[in-house]
């Protein structure tokens, strides 16, 4: 598997991040050499082995359909100056 | 998958499930209506917050498994899936995506044809998004929360229906179905369909639909977008229906990629306790229970079942009235006069013994068709004994001195009766109508064209 | 304003170990008046500005506490500020700060680290001369390796053992709320009140702690574990053991999780964080820009790349990459796997041994001039003697037991899942040995 300038940019991408010519450099220096170290991991063997989501498990939390009170509207527009008639103001959803 | 018939269509339902709650935090899902009024840090996606599961959501969609027959995994596990948009406050999404909540079931359509399920499974509803103006001329975005987090479930088809009537069919089933369960209610929740369709002739290149809400919705884009393929070229895509078209979205490739994760912050929940769930008998199993207690049309007996609550109405009248009448009055008489008024069975409050009063008096005779519809009308506008209504007003049938009315009614109309002779069936309906007029309606027309045609 | 916000301001000025000081804090009535309290930057403390030390969210006051600040202010402690951190968690050096914030110093010479990414925590906890327990938070070594560069006791319970609701995530998988003092007394006082499980927090445990664990004689697995060690602090540590009456020491090894250790957590971390980090877009809180006339990728990744730190960028696209398509088993799913084996080595020790111990760190604080010629690489592998306890999800602390050149060493003590009382009473043992 190929890391390379333009694995970088896929990922950032997917990511939402703009890099620079710089940091695209950098960034695939610095994965090379980290997923190099990394590769240490295929000489594992993990057959049968269960994966672990968390370190210890809490058993079946379920919480009751009951309402709590939501915030009111100014709460929920409080740290935004990019509203209009109660509405977030977004950007375009089509390119 | 080989695919022989001129259409192929498959569906992904998003329903939403009628819980107070959304589902991952405490936020009422009804109410107030005005914009971010339902909202709290966590279905805003505010740093810090995480989601704590629903446990009626889970027991609403576990039902709704056990009733379609799909198999229900042992384990409730949550994933995240992840892509950037506006309307999702975290920019990911909790689903399932390793292993669903249901694999498998199926929804019975009308002559018996039935429709597999391929998956079910729970996710959390994004936000509304709404527009200045125009979405494609619009600078920019109006985002609303309050239906961020909304539980919903996904159903997804096999692609095994081959006409966008039949796609119709599908969805009025499956909302019978769902409110059979008390899962969900026609008023208060969404459901949405995106529709993937191909045609033969483009060699089934198959095209997907979103977001396309209601039944009636669905069987339009169908059909708009099976005639859009026939003229112009397909390419394997996402669509958009506006009401009137299907339009392309340009999705770009990195939202595809989805990077799913299993959600840290929710345990794994065992599904056993939600198996012992009772299913009450659905719809199909209600209809052809009618056909065969009570020997009604078949058809009468699928459109009453297919809603709860006219279904109930219908096996308490039952009781009291021949199951016939009950079912033509009930099927044709009462649907019609609902729809008329714009109005739902649950919300007219219907007194059932009144209808039964109402019908009683059909049975016996003691009114005519015509003034029984009229108080039909009434009934679903008020509430109100119509044996008292009939008697204070006198609306009984006459049968007594018809006779006399006739005469009279051919002595004043004689060009009418002339041209009956000469072969007019409507100077008969002319007639009759007269008796009727003098009677004030209280005659049986019936009883009243017997008697015209032996006088004249 | 009060005299303890007063000093608090005068170290801030001389090592930056705050991002906010709460000029009205005042002192409370419970079991912990008296105390004051720093709260790393990552939890949240209602209407004061919560950043996880970064600059995307810059102007975000929390509209609620955390549970464990509520927890806190009903028992009477003093919240008195915000302290610094890598932002989000990312780093061992609490170097990378976020865009416009200030690198914390170390207590004993201010051309080196505090360790992190809880450095300023640490670093107050030292210097602080009025009580005082910092409340901060470790994923793969934040607590007890800045208690180790710093000298202080840093203490990190069992996963769940306190809630995170309103802890800004890092991974949640990984993530724990821990302290940092510098005696054992306080750090038991504090971490009963926060200790519990919390509705709003579905991983949070429900059993209790046992504070009155009584171990009869300790049985301590003593890590072997070279590579890269400083010899002095490898001395030092089993000096401090050897100082321990009525204890029996074995040598343990635990190949698995210092073979494996530390790309497993990367993976783990990384991918839960870039997931975490994906809401950080310029919409609803923190910086934002004009959204209007733009599209969302455009306006999303211009708030996103103007924001971040270059660590944050690191990690987000290590992680994303970790979790995409045709990457994702052989290191997202994979690293879950091994996580499964290095637990089951602990678990397998822990059947035979009361605590385990290792030196916290392979070395004392760096110099910033040595931290800066380190590739990313160089600084993740700072932290192989950490990661295997925050995986493990096991608690662990890190205790001072000694110095190098008037810099101090510290020594980590792990034990099994819940025996946060057993830990507790272990440190007891070392403090009153030292």
């Amino acid at each position: 598997m190929k890391i390379d300038q333009e694995l970088t940019r896929k990922v950032a991408k997917t990511a939402r991040l703009n890099l620079t010519k710089e940091e695209e450099e950098k960034f695939t220096k610095d994965l090379q050499e980290i997923l190099k170290a990394f590769s240490i991991l295929d000489s594992i063997d993990i057959k049968n082995t269960r994966s672990s989501f968390r370190p210890i498990e809490q058993q079946d939390i379920l919480r009751e359909d009951e309402e709590k009170s939501c915030i009111d509207q100014e709460e929920a527009l409080k740290f935004t100056k990019n509203k209009l008639n109660g509405f977030f103001i977004g950007p375009r959803t089509i390119e | 998958m080989k695919f022989t018939s001129e259409v192929v269509i498959g569906l992904e339902i998003h329903v939403q499930l009628d819980t107070k709650t959304k589902l991952f935090c405490s936020c009422r899902t009804q109410g107030e209506d005005n914009p971010n009024t339902r909202t709290c840090p966590i279905c805003l996606g505010h740093p810090g917050t995480r989601p704590t599961l629903n446990k009626k959501a889970l027991e609403f969609a576990a039902r709704f498994c056990l009733a379609v027959g799909s198999k229900i995994a042992p384990e409730l596990i949550f994933s995240r899936k992840s892509y950037f948009y506006p309307d999702m406050s975290k920019n990911f999404q909790i689903t399932q995506f390793e292993e669903p909540l249901g694999v498998g079931g199926k929804v019975q359509l009308k002559e018996g044809k039935n429709i597999n399920l391929i998956r079910v499974h729970m996710e959390e509803d994004p936000a509304a998004i709404s527009y200045p103006g125009e979405m494609s001329k619009s600078s920019y975005s109006l985002i609303d929360y309050n239906r961020s987090g909304n539980p919903l479930i996904e159903i997804v088809t096999a692609p095994e229906m081959t006409s966008p009537e039949e796609a119709r069919d599908f969805l009025n089933r499956l909302i019978s179905i769902l409110t059979y369960l008390k899962i969900f209610d026609v008023n208060r929740c969404i459901i949405k369909a995106d529709a993937n369709i191909s045609i033969k002739e483009r060699d089934y290149t198959r095209v997907e639909i979103k977001n396309i809400t209601g039944f009636k919705e669905l069987e339009k884009a169908l059909n708009y977008e099976i005639s859009r393929q026939k003229k112009e070229k397909v390419v394997q895509e996402t669509r958009g229906w506006d009401g009137k078209i299907t339009r392309s979205l340009r999705i770009k490739e990195t939202e595809a990629d989805y990077g799913y994760i299993i959600e840290p912050d929710l345990t794994i929940i065992k599904t056993k306790e939600f198996l012992n769930q009772k299913i009450p008998e659905l719809a199909h199993q209600k209809a052809a229970k009618y056909i065969q207690a009570y020997s009604i049309d078949p058809v009468d007996a699928e459109v009453m079942a297919m809603e709860l609550e006219l279904a109930e109405l219908f096996e308490n009248v039952v009781q009291k009235v021949d199951p016939k009448l009950a079912a033509k009055w009930l099927r044709k008489e009462l649907l019609r006069v609902l729809n008329y008024n714009k109005k739902s069975l649950k919300e007219v409050k219907l007194d059932e013994k009144y209808l039964v009063e109402l019908l009683e008096l059909v049975e016996r005779g003691t009114i005519n068709d015509l003034t029984a519809q009229k108080i039909m009308e009434e009934l679903v506008k008020n509430q109100f004994s119509p044996k008292d209504y009939v008697q204070r007003n006198k609306l009984e049938q006459i049968s007594d001195g018809l006779e006399e009315v006739c005469r009279k009614v051919i002595s004043e109309n004689k060009k009418a009766v002339d041209d009956y002779k000469l072969g007019s069936e409507k100077s008969l309906n002319f007639l009759v109508g007269q008796v009727m007029r003098q009677t004030k309606g209280r005659a049986s027309p019936q009883a009243v064209s017997e008697i015209m045609k032996k006088l004249i | 304003m009060n005299n303890i916000i007063k000093k608090c301001k005068v170290i801030d000025k001389e090592y930056n170990y705050f991002t906010v000081i709460c000029d009205d804090a005042k002192p409370g009535r419970g079991k912990l008046s008296g105390l004051a309290i720093s709260v790393k930057d990552c939890i949240c403390v209602k209407d004061v500005e919560s950043t996880a030390g970064s600059k995307i969210l810059k102007g975000y006051r929390p509209l609620f506490d955390a549970t464990v600040i509520e927890k806190i202010r009903k028992e009477g402690g003093m919240i008195i500020g915000k302290t610094s951190q890598d932002a989000f968690g990312f780093g061992s050096f609490n170097t990378n700060v976020g865009l416009g914030f200030k690198v914390p110093k170390n207590p004993f010479d201010k051309e080196r680290t505090t360790g992190g990414s809880s450095g300023g925590g640490a670093g107050l906890t030292q210097k602080a001369d009025f009580p005082h327990v910092a409340l901060t938070e470790s994923t793969g070594g934040s607590i007890e390796n800045p208690a180790a560069f710093c000298g202080v006791i840093g203490f990190c319970p069992t996963y769940g053992r306190v809630s995170r609701y309103g802890l800004i995530s890092y991974a949640d998988s990984l993530d724990k709320i821990g302290l940092m003092s510098k005696t054992v007394k306080d750090l038991r006082k504090v971490l009963e009140v926060i200790s519990g499980y919390d509705d709003k927090d579905a991983t949070s445990l429900k059993e209790k702690i046992n504070f009155e664990s009584k171990t009869k004689k300790f049985k301590i697995g003593l890590i072997k574990f070279d590579q890269g060690v400083d010899p002095e602090i490898k001395t030092a540590v089993e000096g401090a053991v050897k100082k321990l009456k009525n204890v029996e020491v074995a040598e343990v090894s635990l190949p698995i999780t210092f073979k494996y250790g530390i790309p497993t957590y990367y993976i783990i971390s990384t991918s839960e964080a870039s997931s975490n980090l994906a809401r950080l877009c310029g919409l609803r809180y923190g910086i934002e820009g004009n959204p209007k006339n733009k599209s969302f990728n455009e306006y999303f990744s211009e708030i996103r790349s103007q924001n971040f730190n270059e660590e944050s960028k690191r990690r987000i696209i290590l992680g994303t990459f970790a979790r995409m398509a045709g990457y994702r088993d052989a290191y997202y799913i994979k690293a879950t796997k091994v996580r499964t084996k290095i637990i089951d080595e602990y678990k397998n020790l822990f059947k035979t041994f009361d605590v385990i111990v290792s030196p916290t760190m392979p070395v004392v604080a760096p110099k910033f001039s040595e931290i800066n010629k380190m590739s990313a690489l160089q600084q993740y592998l700072m932290d192989v003697l950490t990661v295997g306890p925050n995986l493990a999800g096991i608690p662990h602390a890190s205790i001072p037991v000694g110095n190098k050149e008037g810099l101090p060493i510290g020594l980590m003590a792990c034990t099994d899942h819940l025996q946060e009382g057993k830990l507790l009473e272990f440190l007891q043992l070392v403090e009153d040995s030292s």
